[in-house]
């Protein structure tokens, strides 16, 4: 009992500067262990602290209430107090102590998928991310979390707040994994197919040894949205993903390989077919949606390929060309697209044709103006981070050992200095 | 203050004369303080501060010359001259023979008067002035203010005419401040344009130089703007009755602005999107380049100091 009050006191009067905060930070690590086996402490005895100013004592002992079995009644009532715990705290004095507070925050994820009501969790985790964040181009460990929560909450616009950062350091692969493969998941469900494929990418061209899950199911449905996405398939992974990968995901995941060359040959029935045959394997992967998806997108592509070819044609003909039931349907396809900006072509409902047009973009608008500004002002931002890079590249003793070694070849006289062959640091 | 002249005379000045002016000032000025020993004074006596301050104000001293035609009096060109610091007059002999050889070269020309440099008219340049009272008997005095003042946005060229006012009961002569405009030769021109956008001497590399050139245009835009927007306001004022109607000011303004660039058509707009853009998506693609480089740099530095298997023997480095 006394150890309790005795921590509570010190939190309340430990918590002003930055030197106080450091010796309190170790008190509480010492009396962590004490706490845990303390049954006085109990879910009231943290309303004598005020969690925006004792925000770390309020962490240490919120992290001890809840690290054994919470019983389903409190449930709801420990999800309400870490969340305004989330709100309330003070990033600074949480910046000391991130693993636990990451622990704690994985913990609420939990607790309240439990509840099976993830949205109460998803403006909370927002928060937290944020607050963990030492800057917006590091990746934490709670970035996966919380798109997780908007998935599984259906949110996904929040989650795509989180993805509009570029993520620059991360600290380990495995939450780089699930963020990229969560992200391209949100981003399907908001139909940008394009950011999906960049981060499905990623994940499916990381580096790694042996085949990994997250990865394999990641290229699956990366081989789904480039069909929907460029209406093209390649049976080969892009040349930088690792060894490991290139090998192995063609034998993890077949039907998907055979929904992607069929695609290529463009004939829509034979498409159904195959997808009909291996229905049950996308409807355990859960992405049956997403093939459908692919196989309307089918259409598209054909439509696409005749903008190339043809100038004008009437509607029936499109019908008959793409294996479109009637003119009905492939206008309703063609507005669709012009509508989507996939192509540039006017209807003629007079006599059913289609003239198909050039990309009227003349670039000489206003807008194009602002467009054009916000892009260059992101490659210049891209540019110096390039640059710090080099500049840290050319300070690693690695890359110097090994250029001074090919150098020392030559001693032009006392022209070259010769660099040494180890750094002894 | 001076009040204003009522001689009736209009004076016409060219560049050529300011430019003489300040550069006699400024080479004198180095000449007394050059800036290498400047800086060991600045070791040796800290009493003598910033080299811009002098340890006595000095003046330089000089002659006009120019034509009158009618009461236009035009100030072409000038010379320097010493001041005899015993007799504290201009050198007589000296200022003769310069105008004998200059009316060799041009017969037109005679002196029209004197200048130096100072804030103010003093009472000791009365007797100058009075001593070139035989040569010219209305002579004029040109005034410089040396005084670099960046709020200032005039020229800090003055000049005064002699007139004789009843002071005490005396008559006395007095300066009086008289209006001028400045006149220009094509030649001129090209001269004063050459002088105000002296580039930087090695040349540079093209960036500076465009660098140093876009700063030029845009300094001339922003006083071009800043201008009219003094007239705007005069004519908003004049429009709400703040100020009486002046007609004749109104009509100079109103020519003014005919000659101003009209920038508000249609195609105008277009066009100047249509190369705005242009502009951007070509600074876009070096843009582009540029990063796509340092990414060769940075790839090629992490391959070397990355990679696995380490390649040795029959590699040429390159010099």
């Amino acid at each position: 009992m006394s150890s309790v009050e005795a921590v509570i006191t010190s939190i309340q009067g430990l918590s002003s500067s930055s030197s106080d905060l450091s010796a309190l930070h170790d008190v509480l690590k010492g009396a962590s262990e004490s706490l845990r086996t303390d049954s006085d402490l109990q879910l009231s005895t943290l309303d004598q602290l005020d969690p925006s100013k004792h925000s770390l004592g309020y962490l240490y002992l919120l992290d001890v209430l809840t690290c054994g079995p919470v019983p389903r009644e409190k449930a709801s009532d420990v999800v309400l107090l870490i969340s305004r715990f989330i709100n309330a705290c003070d990033a600074v004095q949480i910046r000391l102590a991130s693993e636990k507070f990451v622990s704690l925050c994985k913990r609420f994820k939990d607790k309240v998928l439990e509840l099976r009501d993830p949205l109460r969790g998803v403006a909370p985790l927002l928060t937290a991310v944020r607050k963990v964040q030492v800057s917006t181009k590091r990746l934490t460990a709670l970035h996966p979390d919380c798109l997780q929560l908007c998935l599984q909450a259906k949110c996904y616009k929040a989650g795509f707040s989180v993805l509009s950062d570029d993520i620059l350091e991360v600290d380990q692969p495995r939450d780089f994994y699930l963020y990229c493969y969560y992200g391209g998941m949100i981003c399907i469900g908001l139909k940008r197919f394009q950011k999906a494929l960049e981060l499905l990418y990623n994940v499916v061209t990381a580096p790694m040894h042996v085949v990994n899950a997250i990865a394999l199911e990641a290229y699956k449905k990366y081989i789904l949205v480039t069909l929907i996405h460029s209406g093209q398939f390649s049976i080969n992974l892009p040349k930088c993903a690792s060894t490991a990968a290139k090998s192995n995901f063609k034998s993890w995941s077949t039907p998907y390989i055979e929904v992607g060359s069929c695609y290529n040959d463009g004939k829509i029935s034979e498409l159904e077919a195959v997808v009909v045959a291996n229905s049950s394997d996308f409807e355990k992967d859960n992405n049956l949606g997403l093939v459908k998806q692919a196989v309307a997108s089918l259409y598209k592509r054909n439509i696409l390929r005749l903008t190339q070819k043809y100038l004008t044609l009437s509607l029936q003909d499109i019908a008959n060309m793409v294996q479109l039931a009637n003119a009905k349907e492939a206008e309703m396809h063609v507005l669709q697209m012009i509508k989507d900006g996939q192509i540039h072509a006017l209807i003629n409902q007079k006599d059913g044709m289609v003239r198909f047009l050039e990309d009227p973009e003349q670039y000489k608008t206003s807008e194009m103006i602002e467009i054009m500004d916000s892009v260059i002002q992101r490659t210049i931002g891209l540019s110096k981070n390039l640059l710090a890079m080099d500049e840290s590249l050319s300070c690693d003793p690695l890359y110097l050992g090994k250029v001074g070694r090919e150098r020392q070849r030559y001693d032009f006289g006392d022209d070259f200095d010769t660099v040494p062959q180890k750094f002894s640091m | 203050m001076a009040p204003s002249s009522s001689s009736g005379l209009t004076f016409k000045l060219h560049p050529l004369v300011m430019l003489n002016i300040s550069d006699h000032f400024t080479r004198v000025k180095t000449q007394l303080n050059p800036p290498s020993s400047s800086c060991s004074n600045g070791n040796n006596n800290p009493s003598t501060g910033d080299a811009t301050t002098l340890p006595q104000d000095f003046r330089v001293y000089g002659c006009v010359i120019g034509a009158q035609k009618g009461r236009t009096v035009e100030i072409f060109n000038s010379f320097e001259l010493l001041l005899d610091p015993t007799t504290d007059t201009l050198d007589r002999s000296f200022l003769e023979k310069k105008q004998e050889l200059y009316q060799k070269v041009f017969p037109n020309f005679y002196i029209l008067g004197w200048y130096s440099t100072g804030s103010d008219a003093n009472e000791s340049d009365m007797n100058i002035h009075k001593a070139l009272m035989d040569i010219n008997e209305s002579p004029v005095y040109v005034l410089l203010n040396p005084a670099i003042n960046h709020a200032q946005k005039d020229l800090p060229v003055t000049i005064y005419e002699s007139e004789f006012h009843v002071i005490d009961g005396i008559p006395q002569p007095i300066f009086v401040n008289a209006s001028y405009t400045i006149e220009t030769v094509e030649a001129e021109r090209i001269s004063v344009d050459h002088v105000a956008h002296l580039k930087p001497s090695d040349g540079g590399s093209a960036a500076t130089q465009l660098a140093a050139h876009l700063t030029g245009i845009h300094s001339a835009i922003k006083m071009l703007n800043s201008r009219i927007r003094v007239l705007h306001q005069y004519l908003g004022a004049m429009q709400k009755g703040d100020i009486p109607c002046d007609n004749s000011l109104l009509r100079q303004v109103a020519s003014l602005l005919r000659s101003l660039p009209a920038a508000q058509s249609e195609k105008f707009n277009e066009d100047f999107l249509m190369e705005y853009n242009d502009k951007l998506l070509m600074s876009y693609l070096a843009m582009i380049t540029n990063c796509t480089s340092n990414m060769n740099e940075v790839v090629d530095k992490f391959n070397t100091a990355y990679e696995r298997n380490s390649r040795r023997g029959g590699r040429t480095p390159f010099m």
